[in-house]
């Protein structure tokens, strides 16, 4: 649990960053900093699903 | 091109004295440059992602890398790339280093279940606030709105 909340704060803070100095409107800053927080956990959590069966 | 393109592109070329200013406070002191700007929420965002994450890495029991340790040879020089990014904090990482903390390099330490954690955050503070120290020059210079 810790490690999942560990990635979602980094993940937060991320797309905040991203979000913010990437687009124009803020309406466009939003939805760029969603998608960017979606795409972090989402290749996290696969990322992680792939290490764990990995033998070594 | 007529003559005021370009002198609109000269203008954008040569950036003003105040941009560096903005840029060095930016880096200075996360946020900073945003705020003196009147960018308050831009500043309170980018600024709370880097202070959040610094701090928050340094909780975890990060390590801030610095070249001139107990290195030497080309283990020294591994330690450059990871200090630049750690220098991207600015007076955070200025001061962690006047009064020592977070540069501990011992095993004990290295053994807690977040170190690595706390290492990416500092690590990844200095790299966004080279991102918002950008951003800052850039809304100084008249490059962004």
């Amino acid at each position: 649990m810790r490690h999942f909340l560990v990635m979602t704060a980094f993940a937060v803070m991320a797309a905040v960053v991203f979000g913010t100095v990437a687009k124009d409107t803020p309406r466009a800053r939003l939805t760029y900093g969603l998608k960017v927080f979606v795409e972090f956990m989402a290749i996290g959590l696969v990322l992680s699903w792939i290490l764990y069966f990995l033998p070594f | 091109m007529s003559r005021a393109d370009i002198e609109q592109l000269h203008s954008r070329e040569s950036a003003p004295a105040r941009a560096w200013f903005m840029g060095l406070a930016a880096w200075l002191v996360p946020g900073l440059g945003h705020l003196l700007q009147g960018r308050w929420v831009r500043g309170l965002l980018l600024g709370g992602a880097v202070w959040l994450s610094f701090l928050g890495g340094l909780w975890m029991g990060g390590h801030l890398f610095t070249v001139g340790g107990n290195e030497q040879g080309l283990s020294a020089l591994l330690q450059l790339p990871p200090m630049i990014a750690n220098l991207g904090s600015g007076i955070l990482y200025i001061i962690s280093w006047v009064f020592g903390v977070g540069f501990a390099d011992d095993p004990a330490h290295a053994a807690r279940a977040t170190y690595e954690y706390g290492n990416t955050f500092l690590l990844v503070a200095g790299l966004l606030n080279y991102l918002a120290m950008l951003d800052a020059f850039d809304i100084s210079a008249g490059r962004k709105e």
